[in-house]
């Protein structure tokens, strides 16, 4: 897991265990089944140690062009909706740190747009269910929106190709 | 500036801590409370699942120490099919670990709660953190970042994958590691060795001599210690007894089935995590940080405690002047850093040891297993604190029953009378400010409590808010991260 040098990741973020957090793991096993994936990108599910890589990227003198973020999010869209997100539109949080497994996301995030000149971009699906209790597997609704997901990650990997 | 919209972060499984501050007529501390949210339903979702498939799955509870669930997992595997795992697969577990736990003392010391120490409990937010402390001070970030990365390296070459393992499994590891690889990882274990060495130097120099006044006072309480020991009383992260020790300095030593004898779990109607406890010394429980009962803590300060020696000469000698400086057992709570920065040492020590061994490039690294009906109990000491994994399967090897109890469980009750000791000791006539909530943040973040995988959050709360309520129990404020 050389990441340090690509120059484009990939980060499935989520947890499998709960429902349609596992989006973003599912669409890193989509991508990798069903594309040939060029050496200089790196697409990984990251599950829940997404903050594990950022932090090392956002401390080491070599960084990506680009990172893209696949996520779960709730925001009272349709089920199954994937759009991108800007990360200035995420909430403001502080960025002190009380722990490294706690430490925003969106802290590490912004501060890699906003003062390390990496390209980040979000995109995210609108879940029909996140369970309170462990329960894996995606609503049937979030299942079929994965290769749009996929689409969208290949246009921003390469607005030229729709394919690799 | 653009839109600005209400998201649920919904993939982290990142936990919460709420402190809740119950001030009495005089503005004084009378109560205090830290919630967590428990990881629901984990257990029951493993019933009537094969054994063998459980040490691939809990990595999943966790993205900060997958390996230690791993190797938990697998343990209580090899207890379940009733085999022990073959050398060089045991040694193979046990390298992952110790670079696991390099990797892990490495961020804490320097990222998670360095801040505090390096740029002061008092510097504001903006320059107290992670970026603000890679600023101050470039060369050692990026030296934690190289460290870390070798680790992320060593640990991809021995098992392929190094956030989400799979390679324990029942009876051993089922990947050998060649000759070639143990060359290739030899002299990145040894750099991770120089840093470690590094690092407590660095420490013992410019850190904890500055602060050795806030140590003898923060969050302080004396309690008992429970970890794991080799037979030998060396202190060992991946294998061996658990030593549960009273405050006195007293102990018993026991197998790691029979923890049930000696610890229990008991639950607060006002949290959801529960609260273990040693029932064994037969005085029940009791969070008076006065008068504690039944308290003990886990964790590096635990560790080192409990331990009559240290397995590695560097680690021996920083263990020796430790223990003369501080006593057995230490007490003090802020002494868990200096703690893990031995276990740091131990580790990398440790780790280049066994890549000495001849033995860990052998091709017989698993022996076969045969489902039955059983039970077994695998532990290691995770970062955090012991990890226990305990499972019962029937004739097929499917899971009947699991009981997990993980690192910051068992800190519940401690990390609540820290809270409680650091609130008590700042908050006078109703005076509070940031600085005293960072005072009371640091008397949790000694613990380095892993929340995350004791808990499970969905909505993206925000780690951590201190809600302070006046004597008639009306929130009169609330500071938050």
């Amino acid at each position: 897991m050389d990441y340090l040098d690509k120059e484009i990741l990939v980060l499935g973020c989520g947890n499998i265990l709960f429902g349609d957090d596992g989006f973003g793991p599912e669409v890193i096993n989509y991508l990798q089944k069903n594309y040939k994936i060029p050496d200089d990108i790196f697409v990984f599910n990251d599950g829940l140690s997404v903050r594990t890589i950022l932090f090392n990227i956002v401390l080491s003198d070599i960084k990506p062009k680009k990172i893209i973020i696949v996520d779960a999010v709730n925001i009272g869209k349709t089920a199954g909706t994937i759009f991108p997100l800007d990360v200035n539109d995420m909430p403001e949080i502080k960025c002190d740190d009380f722990s490294m497994h706690q430490i925003p996301t969106s802290n590490l995030l912004k501060e890699l747009k906003n003062f390390c000149n990496v390209d980040v971009k979000i995109i995210v699906v609108q879940v029909q269910n996140i369970p309170e209790e462990v329960s894996p597997g995606l609503s049937n609704v979030v299942k079929d929106s994965i290769p749009a997901a996929c689409e969208l990650i290949l246009k921003e990997i390469n607005p030229n190709f729709a394919n690799f | 500036m653009g839109k600005q919209i209400i998201i649920q972060p919904v993939s982290r499984i990142e936990g919460h801590a709420k402190v809740t501050i119950q001030l009495d007529d005089s503005g004084n501390v009378a109560d205090t409370r830290v919630n967590v949210v428990e990881l629901r339903g984990f257990e029951k979702f493993c019933i009537g699942r094969p054994v063998e498939e459980i040490p691939r799955i809990v990595t999943s509870i966790c993205g900060v120490c997958p390996w230690s669930h791993h190797l938990a997992s697998a343990k209580a595997n090899d207890a379940v099919f009733g085999v022990k795992p073959a050398p060089a697969g045991k040694k193979l577990r046990d390298l992952c670990n110790s670079v696991a736990y390099t990797e892990e003392h490495i961020l804490h010391f320097f990222f998670l709660s360095g801040p505090d120490f390096v740029m002061g409990p008092d510097a504001d937010y903006s320059v107290r953190n992670v970026i603000g402390i890679a600023q101050a001070n470039p060369e050692i970030g990026k030296k934690v970042v190289r460290n870390r990365h070798l680790g992320t390296q060593m640990l991809d070459i021995i098992s392929g994958k190094s956030i989400h393992p799979v390679t324990a499994v029942p009876g051993g590891f089922s990947k050998p590691l060649t000759q070639k690889e143990r060359d290739t990882i030899l002299p990145m274990a040894e750099e991770v060795l120089e840093f470690a060495k590094f690092s407590i130097a660095f420490a013992k120099e410019n850190i904890f001599p500055k602060y050795l006044d806030t140590v003898k006072v923060l969050g302080v309480f004396n309690s008992g210690f429970m970890g794991t020991v080799s037979e030998d009383g060396a202190l060992n992260v991946y294998d061996g007894k658990l030593r549960l020790m009273k405050p006195d300095g007293s102990f018993t030593d026991f197998a790691y089935d029979q923890y049930t004898d000696f610890i229990s779990e008991r639950i607060e109607d006002w949290s959801y995590l529960k609260f273990p406890y040693a029932k064994s010394w037969g005085e029940g429980f009791s969070m008076d940080t006065n008068n504690p009962k039944g308290i003990y803590r886990t964790n590096s300060l635990a560790r080192i405690n409990v331990a009559d020696k240290m397995a590695t000469p560097l680690a021996q000698k920083e263990f020796e002047e430790f223990r003369a400086k501080f006593g057995r057992p230490a007490q003090l709570t802020l002494l868990y850093h200096w703690a893990r920065l031995i276990e740091l040492l131990y580790n990398a020590e440790h780790a280049v040891e066994l890549l000495h061994d001849p033995e860990i490039t052998s091709k017989e690294t698993r022996v076969p297993v045969t489902p039955r009906a059983a039970r077994g109990v695998g532990c290691v000491e995770a970062p955090r604190g012991t990890l226990i994994h305990d499972y019962e399967t029937d004739d097929k090897g499917l899971i009947t029953n699991m009981n997990l109890i993980v690192g910051t469980t068992h800190n519940n009750a401690p990390i609540n009378m820290s809270v409680n000791q650091a609130a008590k000791l700042f908050i006078k006539d109703g005076k509070y400010d940031q600085g005293i909530l960072n005072r009371v943040e640091m008397a949790i973040r000694a613990y380095d409590p892993c929340l995350s995988c004791a808990t499970h959050n969905l909505d993206g709360r925000l780690p951590v808010r201190i809600d302070i309520l006046n004597s008639e129990g009306l929130l009169i404020n609330s500071i938050q991260n």
